[in-house]
């Protein structure tokens, strides 16, 4: 195994068990204010591994870049999403 | 197989707890899941255009947040609305 896969193994499986672990920590939660802060951890640091990882691969070309926006759209409009989901659910409580 | 497309079939656990969420949760739970559920999408979507090279999968996932995100509004909307 080379230092380059080593890294992208590294990398990719890092996001992957972040992702995972996120999606387990859904089932784990009791109420939907705390499964939030899990569904927002998901957007928030497992998309940028995956960018760097796809980085690493193809460098800074089109592949790269999509990748990257991807993480950064993903970071940007979550907490967008998770604000108005708390509203929903706080509107539905009252 | 290779690393990015261990990766996507990883992911891809990451449903199953998306899904029971879905099926048995209250209603803005499966909101909460579906947020989830479309993030774990837009990621797999990035390791299965890797690991197939084909680029035409990159822009599906570059699609999906955005198409989520709005999804997300409207019915965030919708159940605040109507108790």
């Amino acid at each position: 195994m080379t230092p380059h896969e080593l890294v992208l193994g590294i990398l990719i499986g890092s996001g992957v068990v972040g992702e995972l672990l996120c999606c387990a920590g859904l089932v784990l939660m009791r109420n939907v204010y705390a499964r939030l802060h899990y569904a927002m951890a998901a957007s928030s640091l497992p998309p940028f591994l995956v960018a760097v990882a796809v980085i690493v691969e193809e460098g800074w070309t089109q592949p790269g870049i999509n990748a990257l926006v991807v993480a950064v759209t993903l970071f940007l409009v979550s907490p967008v999403a998770a604000h108005a989901t708390a509203r929903a659910a706080r509107s539905r409580r009252r | 197989m290779n690393v990015w497309l261990w990766g996507a079939t990883g992911l891809l656990v990451g449903f199953v707890p998306c899904g029971w969420i879905s099926l048995r949760a209250s209603r803005i739970d499966a909101l909460v899941a579906l947020q989830t559920a479309g993030t774990v999408t837009a990621l797999t979507l990035v390791l299965l255009s890797e690991g197939f090279d084909r680029s035409s999968y990159m822009g599906v996932a570059l699609a999906l947040p955005f198409l989520g995100f709005v999804g997300t509004l409207l019915i965030a909307r919708f159940m605040g609305g109507h108790r």
